[in-house]
């Protein structure tokens, strides 16, 4: 029986491992795990796990109510792009964050911060969320 | 892949519905879509000079089929726009729809196989069918119409895990855009009042427009003798900081459409028929940037390519528009087009620059915010004013010295990064 990629991520979140995958020709990293490498585009593909520690390079928020009803009772939320320590990008909810315009202008003048994986969970389903460090 | 055409290509007529609410705006009230959709390609039929026999095959789009109940618009539309027993097809290229179309039907008619073809696309953002009526229309949530529209997204990973357009596509980006040339947040979001005093403007200029109100005369009407403090009150308020609801899309529904064809119905066209030199196509998927977000890669390839094959620099371009659904992004895109020199974007915005009467005009519609944005029509509503421009017949708004190479970029949702090239001129 065929595995899905798609339900062995939430899996592996569920299981606190941000797992994706590398390219056995380029070596090169796709995350989350798709069917091909975003690089080269072979399918000769391997797991690979990743440390979930990265930078937060800028933080926002979304709106509320948001477009997607599972976040309803979380919205509005702080949102940001971080930089994996393995070089990838990820785009996700930031935890423990106050949305206040001064608040979120402070954290952009500080520049880019570390923060690290904080899997939390949406109605039954685990989401890839940061915090701060 | 050679790249080029290998026989010259023209838009003949265009054709644009108002962009607006079916329930609510007076040109477009309580016309179903298929009525729509006739609207704007009987325009398009006449500006082209061209009766329906003489259309070979039609490409037809819609993107939240939600709102339309139109899955199948080759066959639900061809009744309604003359095209029956043509070669017909539905394409949804988000966004780009119509300029994909336009690129689809160049190929086609370059390659020989057809002489004439029409692109059409039609979208309503703000209502759907009531109870299955099929004349009857009910509002729609906004969050109910992103929902919908959000299944253009990454649905595997990024959708699942909180994406929202408004952090993605305008706060990151503008923070991005501020810390790499030193804007301070309030340096920029003046410069944001600016452009959309810039846009609104345009829009008061067209009566195709869903806001034909200037942003001085909201303020005014909203009880601010100041419009920079109307700009910075909670009736404007941050979408994703930095980013203001004025800087962003205003959801509309409409219908656009264009004629397409081979040199000798240019020939026989005794008006001024608009070649297109070129186009690029290239997609992504999220992350659409990197460590720098104010460059989103895919741009940099259908830029190249549409460039490439027209034969033009940036430097040759005399009108520009770009998606500009949210306005940072729209500098950017820009900028990365070499029409605007990098990290002067927002300056020249609020210099007045990008006016239709300033040296770098852009969007002289109104834009995605205020002529308003329907999805797979937009594009098309691009192409009809840079058309109009073109031609010399803008009106109030016409650019001085008619355009003669316009640069068309769309980015479909979410994200197929489309560059048409057009030239007009005698």
């Amino acid at each position: 029986m065929p595995e899905s990629i798609v339900k062995n991520y939430y899996d592996n979140l569920k299981n606190g491992k941000l797992v994706g995958a590398k390219c056995k020709k380029c070596d090169g990293y796709t995350f989350p795990p798709t069917t091909a490498c975003e690089h080269c585009g072979s399918m000769e593909l391997e797991h690979k796990q990743f440390s979930g520690k990265g930078q937060l390079l800028f933080v926002t928020h979304g709106v509320a109510p948001p477009p997607n009803p599972r976040f309803f009772d979380l919205a509005p939320y702080a949102y940001g792009h971080v930089q994996l320590e393995e070089g990838i990008f990820v785009q996700g909810i930031i935890t423990g964050i106050d949305i206040d315009p001064d608040n979120l202008q402070k954290l952009f003048e500080k520049g880019p911060m570390p923060v690290t994986q904080d899997i939390i969970e949406v109605e039954e389903l685990p989401i890839l969320a940061f915090k701060l460090v | 892949m050679e790249g080029k055409f290998s026989e010259p290509v023209y838009i003949l007529g265009s054709g644009c519905t108002r962009f607006g609410n079916l329930l609510e705006t007076p040109e477009i009230k309580n016309l179903t879509l298929q009525e729509l959709a006739a609207q704007a390609v009987k325009e398009a039929l006449a500006d082209a000079k061209t009766s329906p026999d003489e259309i070979d095959a039609f490409i037809i789009g819609n993107v939240t089929m939600q709102t339309s109940n139109l899955p199948a618009t080759y066959s639900q539309l061809s009744k309604w726009i003359g095209m029956e027993m043509k070669a017909g097809v539905h394409i949804d290229a988000g966004c780009s729809t119509t300029n994909a179309g336009a690129a689809i039907a160049a190929t086609s008619i370059a390659s020989g196989v057809y002489k004439k073809v029409l692109v059409v696309g039609i979208e309503s953002t703000l209502s759907r069918p009531y109870k299955l009526s099929p004349y009857e229309r009910e509002t729609i949530p906004t969050e109910e119409m992103w929902l919908w529209t959000d299944y253009c997204i990454n649905q595997a990973y990024s959708v699942p895990q909180g994406y929202d357009i408004f952090p993605v596509y305008n706060g990151i980006v503008a923070l991005g855009y501020c810390r790499k040339y030193g804007y301070s947040i309030e340096e920029f979001d003046r410069c944001m009042f600016e452009l959309c005093k810039t846009r609104r403007m345009h829009a008061s200029m067209n009566k195709k427009a869903i806001n034909q109100e200037r942003l001085e005369d909201e303020a005014k009407r909203m009880g601010f003798n100041d419009p920079y403090e109307f700009w910075k009150s909670p009736y404007n308020p941050y979408l994703a900081w930095p980013s203001r609801l004025r800087s962003a899309v205003v959801p509309a529904d409409g219908a656009s459409a264009m004629i397409l064809s081979c040199k000798e119905g240019a020939d026989e066209y005794d008006g001024m028929p608009i070649e297109l030199k070129g186009f690029g196509i290239s997609v992504g998927d999220l992350p659409w940037y990197a460590g720098d977000s104010t460059v989103q890669t895919y741009d940099v390839h259908s830029f190249k390519k549409a460039y490439d094959m027209a034969g033009i620099k940036p430097e040759d371009i005399d009108y520009l528009h770009v998606h500009d659904c949210s306005h940072i992004t729209s500098v950017c895109v820009a900028e990365l087009s070499g029409y605007l020199p990098e990290g002067k974007g927002i300056e020249y915005a609020k210099e007045g620059r990008l006016r239709f009467d300033g040296d770098r005009p852009m969007s002289t519609h109104g834009g995605r915010h205020a002529f308003g944005h329907a999805w797979a029509a937009s594009a098309g509503s691009d192409t009809y004013e840079a058309m109009k421009q073109m031609r010399g017949i803008a009106g109030q708004r016409q650019i001085k010295s008619a355009p003669e190479i316009c640069v068309l970029h769309t980015h479909g949702y979410g994200m197929i990064s489309t560059v048409l090239v057009l030239k007009g001129g005698k």
